[in-house]
Protein backbone atom coordinates (compact mmCIF):
# COMPACT_ATOMS: atom_id res chain seq x y z
CA UNK A 1 0.00 0.00 0.00
CA UNK A 2 2.63 2.37 0.82
CA UNK A 3 4.73 1.57 -2.55
CA UNK A 4 1.52 2.62 -4.87
CA UNK A 5 1.24 6.21 -4.25
CA UNK A 6 5.61 6.53 -4.85
CA UNK A 7 4.53 4.61 -8.31
CA UNK A 8 1.68 6.87 -8.83
CA UNK A 9 3.42 9.65 -8.24
CA UNK A 10 6.82 8.13 -10.37
CA UNK A 11 4.06 7.68 -13.27
CA UNK A 12 2.99 11.26 -12.57
CA UNK A 13 6.68 12.60 -13.32
CA UNK A 14 7.74 10.39 -16.40
CA UNK A 15 3.67 12.32 -17.59
CA UNK A 16 5.22 15.76 -16.40
CA UNK A 17 8.70 14.52 -18.74
CA UNK A 18 7.10 13.59 -21.61
CA UNK A 19 4.68 16.22 -21.40
CA UNK A 20 8.06 18.90 -21.09
CA UNK A 21 9.64 17.12 -23.96
CA UNK A 22 6.23 17.45 -26.17
CA UNK A 23 6.40 20.86 -25.60
CA UNK A 24 9.60 21.30 -26.43
CA UNK A 25 9.70 19.82 -29.80
CA UNK A 26 6.31 21.88 -30.69
CA UNK A 27 7.91 25.03 -29.70
CA UNK A 28 10.65 24.33 -32.03
CA UNK A 29 9.20 23.41 -34.94
CA UNK A 30 6.78 26.47 -34.26
CA UNK A 31 9.73 29.28 -33.77
CA UNK A 32 10.93 27.40 -37.20
CA UNK A 33 7.67 28.22 -38.87
CA UNK A 34 7.67 31.60 -37.30
CA UNK A 35 11.58 32.46 -38.56
CA UNK A 36 10.44 31.11 -42.01
CA UNK A 37 7.31 33.63 -42.29
CA UNK A 38 10.00 36.16 -41.56
CA UNK A 39 12.66 35.55 -43.80
CA UNK A 40 9.95 34.86 -46.72
CA UNK A 41 8.42 38.32 -45.53
CA UNK A 42 11.39 40.37 -45.94
CA UNK A 43 11.21 41.99 -49.22
CA UNK A 44 13.96 44.23 -51.14
CA UNK A 45 12.91 47.29 -52.10
CA UNK A 46 13.65 48.23 -55.27
CA UNK A 47 15.49 51.32 -56.65
CA UNK A 48 13.30 53.58 -57.75
CA UNK A 49 15.07 54.47 -60.84
CA UNK A 50 15.52 50.92 -62.49
CA UNK A 51 14.85 50.59 -65.99
CA UNK A 52 12.43 48.84 -68.03
CA UNK A 53 15.11 46.84 -69.25
CA UNK A 54 16.42 46.23 -65.99
CA UNK A 55 13.52 44.98 -64.25
CA UNK A 56 13.06 42.30 -67.53
CA UNK A 57 16.24 40.98 -66.74
CA UNK A 58 15.61 40.72 -63.10
CA UNK A 59 12.03 38.92 -63.76
CA UNK A 60 13.57 36.59 -66.56
CA UNK A 61 15.95 35.66 -63.42
CA UNK A 62 13.47 34.98 -60.81
CA UNK A 63 11.34 33.08 -63.46
CA UNK A 64 14.49 31.30 -64.26
CA UNK A 65 14.83 30.54 -60.36
CA UNK A 66 11.83 29.17 -59.41
CA UNK A 67 11.88 27.01 -62.72
CA UNK A 68 14.69 25.38 -60.98
CA UNK A 69 13.55 25.37 -57.30
CA UNK A 70 10.69 23.54 -59.34
CA UNK A 71 12.25 20.84 -61.17
CA UNK A 72 14.46 20.17 -58.33
CA UNK A 73 11.80 19.48 -56.23
CA UNK A 74 9.48 17.27 -58.95
CA UNK A 75 13.08 15.56 -58.64
CA UNK A 76 13.27 15.00 -55.47
CA UNK A 77 9.64 13.96 -55.08
CA UNK A 78 10.63 10.83 -57.55
CA UNK A 79 13.42 9.78 -55.88
CA UNK A 80 11.14 9.64 -52.93
CA UNK A 81 8.96 7.89 -54.32
CA UNK A 82 11.06 5.67 -56.15
CA UNK A 83 12.88 4.97 -52.51
CA UNK A 84 9.26 4.35 -51.11
CA UNK A 85 8.64 1.79 -53.76
CA UNK A 86 12.02 0.39 -53.54
CA UNK A 87 11.24 -0.12 -49.61
CA UNK A 88 8.13 -1.30 -49.93
CA UNK A 89 9.29 -4.24 -52.33
CA UNK A 90 12.28 -4.89 -49.81
CA UNK A 91 9.31 -5.57 -47.36
CA UNK A 92 7.45 -7.56 -49.65
CA UNK A 93 10.60 -9.89 -50.75
CA UNK A 94 11.27 -10.43 -47.16
CA UNK A 95 7.73 -11.58 -46.39
CA UNK A 96 7.26 -13.69 -48.97
CA UNK A 97 10.56 -15.25 -50.03
CA UNK A 98 10.08 -18.62 -51.92
CA UNK A 99 7.04 -17.77 -53.65
CA UNK A 100 8.38 -14.25 -55.57
CA UNK A 101 9.88 -16.08 -57.70
CA UNK A 102 8.40 -13.71 -60.96
CA UNK A 103 9.54 -10.59 -58.71
CA UNK A 104 12.87 -12.06 -58.65
CA UNK A 105 13.25 -12.68 -62.78
CA UNK A 106 11.80 -9.02 -62.98
CA UNK A 107 14.31 -7.49 -60.40
CA UNK A 108 17.20 -9.49 -62.42
CA UNK A 109 15.93 -8.52 -65.83
CA UNK A 110 15.92 -4.89 -64.07
CA UNK A 111 19.72 -5.56 -63.13
CA UNK A 112 20.87 -6.54 -66.40
CA UNK A 113 19.26 -4.18 -68.00
CA UNK A 114 20.44 -1.12 -66.06
CA UNK A 115 24.39 -2.37 -66.36
CA UNK A 116 23.61 -2.52 -69.86
CA UNK A 117 22.72 0.73 -69.73
CA UNK A 118 25.44 1.77 -67.99
CA UNK A 119 28.38 -0.49 -70.07
CA UNK A 120 26.50 1.83 -73.08
CA UNK A 121 26.42 5.02 -71.83
CA UNK A 122 30.13 4.94 -70.82
CA UNK A 123 30.80 4.03 -73.82
CA UNK A 124 28.96 6.34 -75.53
CA UNK A 125 30.70 9.32 -73.17
CA UNK A 126 34.29 7.98 -74.59
CA UNK A 127 33.47 7.89 -78.08
CA UNK A 128 32.13 11.73 -77.13
CA UNK A 129 35.53 12.36 -75.62
CA UNK A 130 37.02 11.37 -78.49
CA UNK A 131 35.09 13.26 -80.85
CA UNK A 132 35.42 16.82 -78.50
CA UNK A 133 39.24 15.74 -78.87
CA UNK A 134 39.28 15.38 -82.53
CA UNK A 135 37.20 18.39 -83.32
CA UNK A 136 39.71 20.17 -80.96
CA UNK A 137 42.63 19.48 -82.74
CA UNK A 138 40.80 20.21 -86.04
CA UNK A 139 40.38 23.72 -84.36
CA UNK A 140 43.69 24.11 -83.55
CA UNK A 141 44.88 23.04 -86.97
CA UNK A 142 42.92 25.35 -88.85
CA UNK A 143 43.68 28.36 -86.17
CA UNK A 144 47.43 27.57 -87.02
CA UNK A 145 46.94 27.12 -90.69
CA UNK A 146 45.10 30.79 -90.67
CA UNK A 147 48.06 32.33 -88.52
CA UNK A 148 50.63 31.09 -91.47
CA UNK A 149 48.62 32.42 -94.48
CA UNK A 150 48.39 36.31 -92.21
CA UNK A 151 52.06 35.78 -92.18
CA UNK A 152 52.29 35.12 -95.77
CA UNK A 153 50.57 37.78 -96.68
CA UNK A 154 52.20 40.57 -94.69
CA UNK A 155 55.49 39.01 -96.07
CA UNK A 156 54.49 39.93 -99.28
CA UNK A 157 53.30 43.23 -98.69
CA UNK A 158 56.09 43.96 -96.92
CA UNK A 159 58.43 42.84 -100.08
CA UNK A 160 55.52 44.88 -101.85
CA UNK A 161 56.34 48.04 -100.08
CA UNK A 162 60.30 47.83 -99.84
CA UNK A 163 59.71 47.38 -104.04
CA UNK A 164 57.83 50.28 -104.55
CA UNK A 165 59.60 52.54 -102.16
CA UNK A 166 63.16 51.36 -103.46
CA UNK A 167 61.40 52.02 -106.76
CA UNK A 168 60.59 55.53 -106.08
CA UNK A 169 63.31 56.68 -104.46
CA UNK A 170 65.66 59.61 -105.12
CA UNK A 171 68.55 57.92 -106.72
CA UNK A 172 66.75 56.03 -108.74
CA UNK A 173 65.29 58.93 -110.57
CA UNK A 174 68.26 60.51 -110.59
CA UNK A 175 70.06 57.54 -112.46
CA UNK A 176 67.18 57.37 -114.70
CA UNK A 177 67.79 61.06 -115.36
CA UNK A 178 71.36 60.40 -115.97
CA UNK A 179 70.57 57.45 -118.56
CA UNK A 180 68.53 59.45 -119.99
CA UNK A 181 70.51 61.89 -120.93
CA UNK A 182 73.29 59.72 -122.11
CA UNK A 183 71.24 57.94 -124.29
CA UNK A 184 70.61 61.09 -125.96
CA UNK A 185 73.91 62.03 -126.35
CA UNK A 186 74.84 58.98 -127.84
CA UNK A 187 71.98 59.43 -130.19
CA UNK A 188 73.18 62.91 -131.13
CA UNK A 189 77.08 61.29 -131.36
CA UNK A 190 75.27 58.27 -133.94
CA UNK A 191 73.58 60.89 -135.62
CA UNK A 192 76.83 62.73 -136.01
CA UNK A 193 79.02 60.32 -137.30
CA UNK A 194 76.68 58.73 -139.57
CA UNK A 195 76.12 62.63 -141.50
CA UNK A 196 80.20 62.54 -140.98
CA UNK A 197 80.43 59.83 -143.17
CA UNK A 198 77.38 60.13 -145.59
CA UNK A 199 78.67 63.98 -146.21
CA UNK A 200 82.07 62.48 -146.91
CA UNK A 201 80.74 60.85 -150.02
CA UNK A 202 82.80 57.76 -149.09
CA UNK A 203 81.52 54.45 -150.79
CA UNK A 204 81.37 52.75 -147.62
CA UNK A 205 79.70 49.55 -148.86
CA UNK A 206 82.81 48.58 -150.15
CA UNK A 207 85.05 48.70 -147.21
CA UNK A 208 83.56 45.75 -144.70
CA UNK A 209 84.82 47.90 -141.16
CA UNK A 210 83.12 50.81 -142.86
CA UNK A 211 80.25 48.93 -143.35
CA UNK A 212 79.72 47.76 -139.93
CA UNK A 213 80.28 51.10 -138.41
CA UNK A 214 77.26 52.16 -140.36
CA UNK A 215 75.05 49.60 -139.87
CA UNK A 216 75.68 49.58 -136.09
CA UNK A 217 75.24 53.30 -135.98
CA UNK A 218 71.85 52.52 -137.28
CA UNK A 219 71.04 50.76 -134.28
CA UNK A 220 68.84 52.88 -132.28
CA UNK A 221 69.59 52.82 -128.90
CA UNK A 222 66.47 52.17 -126.65
CA UNK A 223 65.67 52.34 -123.27
CA UNK A 224 66.57 48.94 -121.28
CA UNK B 1 -10.14 42.41 -38.38
CA UNK B 2 -12.21 41.08 -41.80
CA UNK B 3 -9.37 38.95 -42.63
CA UNK B 4 -7.75 36.10 -41.19
CA UNK B 5 -4.51 35.80 -41.10
CA UNK B 6 -2.36 32.65 -39.74
CA UNK B 7 0.58 34.04 -37.77
CA UNK B 8 -1.04 37.04 -36.14
CA UNK B 9 -1.25 35.38 -32.55
CA UNK B 10 1.22 33.72 -30.92
CA UNK B 11 0.40 30.00 -30.26
CA UNK B 12 -0.62 28.53 -27.23
CA UNK B 13 0.94 26.02 -25.51
CA UNK B 14 0.06 21.99 -26.82
CA UNK B 15 -3.68 23.16 -28.34
CA UNK B 16 -4.38 23.05 -31.24
CA UNK B 17 -7.27 24.90 -33.27
CA UNK B 18 -9.43 23.99 -36.20
CA UNK B 19 -11.93 26.10 -38.15
CA UNK B 20 -14.76 24.42 -39.91
CA UNK B 21 -16.83 26.69 -42.46
CA UNK B 22 -19.70 25.48 -43.96
CA UNK B 23 -23.53 26.08 -44.54
CA UNK B 24 -24.26 22.28 -42.85
CA UNK B 25 -24.89 23.12 -39.44
CA UNK B 26 -25.88 19.24 -38.72
CA UNK B 27 -22.97 17.66 -40.55
CA UNK B 28 -20.20 20.06 -39.11
CA UNK B 29 -21.32 19.34 -35.65
CA UNK B 30 -21.05 15.60 -35.97
CA UNK B 31 -17.31 16.36 -37.40
CA UNK B 32 -16.53 18.54 -34.94
CA UNK B 33 -17.60 15.44 -32.75
CA UNK B 34 -15.82 12.70 -34.14
CA UNK B 35 -12.66 14.99 -34.13
CA UNK B 36 -12.80 15.07 -30.80
CA UNK B 37 -13.59 11.86 -30.28
CA UNK B 38 -10.43 11.08 -31.56
CA UNK B 39 -7.02 10.12 -29.32
CA UNK B 40 -4.87 13.12 -29.56
CA UNK B 41 -1.74 14.33 -27.50
CA UNK B 42 -2.45 18.23 -27.88
CA UNK B 43 -5.70 19.64 -26.93
CA UNK B 44 -7.99 20.31 -29.84
CA UNK B 45 -10.00 22.96 -30.30
CA UNK B 46 -12.74 23.65 -33.02
CA UNK B 47 -14.49 26.11 -33.90
CA UNK B 48 -17.69 26.37 -36.33
CA UNK B 49 -18.97 29.08 -37.75
CA UNK B 50 -21.64 29.64 -41.76
CA UNK B 51 -19.41 32.08 -43.00
CA UNK B 52 -15.96 34.63 -43.21
CA UNK B 53 -15.76 36.98 -41.87
CA UNK B 54 -16.14 35.78 -38.18
CA UNK B 55 -17.23 38.87 -36.10
CA UNK B 56 -14.07 40.43 -34.23
CA UNK B 57 -15.85 41.00 -30.81
CA UNK B 58 -15.00 37.50 -29.61
CA UNK B 59 -11.45 36.79 -28.96
CA UNK B 60 -9.95 33.40 -30.06
CA UNK B 61 -6.98 31.69 -30.39
CA UNK B 62 -5.05 31.60 -33.15
CA UNK B 63 -6.55 29.45 -35.88
CA UNK B 64 -3.81 26.68 -37.36
CA UNK B 65 -6.58 25.20 -39.80
CA UNK B 66 -9.16 26.22 -42.03
CA UNK B 67 -11.75 23.35 -42.92
CA UNK B 68 -14.16 24.27 -45.97
CA UNK B 69 -17.00 21.78 -46.15
CA UNK B 70 -18.75 21.90 -49.38
CA UNK B 71 -21.71 19.81 -49.72
CA UNK B 72 -22.50 19.09 -53.74
CA UNK B 73 -26.26 19.07 -52.99
CA UNK B 74 -26.29 22.80 -52.65
CA UNK B 75 -25.15 26.02 -54.53
CA UNK B 76 -25.17 27.79 -51.68
CA UNK B 77 -22.61 26.46 -49.88
CA UNK B 78 -20.13 26.21 -52.78
CA UNK B 79 -21.18 30.21 -53.15
CA UNK B 80 -20.75 30.90 -50.02
CA UNK B 81 -17.93 29.52 -48.98
CA UNK B 82 -16.30 31.32 -52.86
CA UNK B 83 -17.15 34.43 -50.85
CA UNK B 84 -15.98 33.23 -47.51
CA UNK B 85 -11.93 32.90 -49.50
CA UNK B 86 -12.10 36.39 -49.42
CA UNK B 87 -11.47 37.08 -46.12
CA UNK B 88 -8.59 34.82 -45.43
CA UNK B 89 -5.59 35.73 -45.89
CA UNK B 90 -3.12 34.50 -48.91
CA UNK B 91 -0.50 33.13 -45.94
CA UNK B 92 -3.25 30.68 -45.05
CA UNK B 93 -3.30 28.91 -48.68
CA UNK B 94 0.54 27.80 -47.60
CA UNK B 95 -0.52 24.57 -46.24
CA UNK B 96 -3.37 25.45 -43.78
CA UNK B 97 -6.68 25.35 -45.91
CA UNK B 98 -8.30 22.52 -46.69
CA UNK B 99 -11.34 21.40 -48.51
CA UNK B 100 -13.84 18.93 -47.84
CA UNK B 101 -16.76 17.77 -49.99
CA UNK B 102 -19.42 15.39 -49.03
CA UNK B 103 -22.62 14.18 -50.92
CA UNK B 104 -20.47 13.12 -53.90
CA UNK B 105 -22.14 9.31 -53.63
CA UNK B 106 -25.94 10.61 -54.27
CA UNK B 107 -25.11 11.81 -58.02
CA UNK B 108 -29.23 12.41 -58.22
CA UNK B 109 -29.02 15.22 -55.82
CA UNK B 110 -25.91 16.29 -57.23
CA UNK B 111 -26.42 20.55 -58.35
CA UNK B 112 -22.57 20.69 -58.37
CA UNK B 113 -20.25 19.13 -60.45
CA UNK B 114 -17.11 17.68 -59.04
CA UNK B 115 -14.96 19.57 -61.38
CA UNK B 116 -16.51 22.95 -60.02
CA UNK B 117 -14.94 22.06 -56.57
CA UNK B 118 -11.87 20.61 -58.14
CA UNK B 119 -11.07 23.48 -59.90
CA UNK B 120 -11.82 25.84 -57.13
CA UNK B 121 -9.23 23.64 -54.92
CA UNK B 122 -6.87 23.68 -57.58
CA UNK B 123 -6.70 27.66 -58.21
CA UNK B 124 -6.38 28.06 -54.27
CA UNK B 125 -3.19 25.08 -54.44
CA UNK B 126 -4.88 23.19 -51.66
CA UNK B 127 -5.94 19.86 -50.67
CA UNK B 128 -9.37 18.53 -51.61
CA UNK B 129 -10.42 15.41 -49.78
CA UNK B 130 -13.74 13.46 -50.88
CA UNK B 131 -16.09 12.02 -47.80
CA UNK B 132 -19.35 11.37 -46.90
CA UNK B 133 -20.41 12.62 -43.76
CA UNK B 134 -23.42 10.82 -43.13
CA UNK B 135 -21.67 7.00 -42.74
CA UNK B 136 -20.42 7.37 -39.07
CA UNK B 137 -16.83 4.94 -39.91
CA UNK B 138 -16.40 7.34 -43.59
CA UNK B 139 -16.43 10.19 -40.77
CA UNK B 140 -14.46 8.73 -38.60
CA UNK B 141 -11.55 8.07 -40.71
CA UNK B 142 -12.02 12.02 -42.30
CA UNK B 143 -11.72 13.31 -38.69
CA UNK B 144 -8.75 10.90 -37.96
CA UNK B 145 -7.09 12.80 -41.60
CA UNK B 146 -8.27 16.12 -40.11
CA UNK B 147 -6.96 15.57 -36.60
CA UNK B 148 -3.65 14.78 -37.62
CA UNK B 149 -3.42 17.32 -40.52
CA UNK B 150 -4.28 20.29 -37.94
CA UNK B 151 -1.39 18.44 -35.67
CA UNK B 152 1.30 19.31 -38.43
CA UNK B 153 -0.18 22.64 -38.94
CA UNK B 154 -0.02 23.66 -35.44
CA UNK B 155 3.21 22.50 -35.46
CA UNK B 156 3.19 20.01 -32.72
CA UNK B 157 4.75 17.41 -35.18
CA UNK B 158 8.41 17.66 -35.19
CA UNK B 159 10.27 18.22 -38.45
CA UNK B 160 7.00 18.28 -40.78
CA UNK B 161 5.33 21.80 -41.47
CA UNK B 162 1.92 22.18 -43.09
CA UNK B 163 3.89 23.60 -46.24
CA UNK B 164 5.60 19.88 -46.17
CA UNK B 165 2.41 18.53 -46.32
CA UNK B 166 1.06 20.56 -48.80
CA UNK B 167 3.59 19.68 -51.24
CA UNK B 168 3.09 16.07 -50.12
CA UNK B 169 -0.82 15.97 -50.70
CA UNK B 170 -0.34 18.52 -54.11
CA UNK B 171 -1.68 16.37 -57.27
CA UNK B 172 0.50 17.46 -60.43
CA UNK B 173 -2.03 18.50 -62.09
CA UNK B 174 -4.86 20.25 -63.11
CA UNK B 175 -8.50 19.41 -63.53
CA UNK B 176 -9.86 18.48 -66.51
CA UNK B 177 -11.76 21.30 -68.36
CA UNK B 178 -15.64 19.56 -69.06
CA UNK B 179 -18.42 21.58 -71.20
Amino acid sequence: MELRPERAEEARGGERISLLLRLRAQMKQQLLEYKSMIDANEEKTPEQDMQEKQMETKIESLENEIEDVKTAFDIKNLVLSRMQLSSALKNNLENTATESSELMDDLNDILKLNKLIMTSQQESRELEKKLLDVRKKRLQLKQASGRKLLEIQTEKNKQKEELDSVENSDKIKTMQHNLQMEMQTTTVVQHVFQNLILGSKVNWAEDPALKETVLQLEKIVTMI
Amino acid sequence: MSVLRPMDKLPDLNKATVLLVSTEDALLQQLADSMLKEDCASELRVHLTKSLPLPSSVARPRIDLIVFVITLHSRYSFQNVEESLHHVDSNFFLGKVCFLVTGAGRDSHCSVHRNTVAKLAHTYRSPLLFCDLEVESFRATVAQRLVRMLQICAGHVPGVSGLNLLSLMRSPSPPPEEL
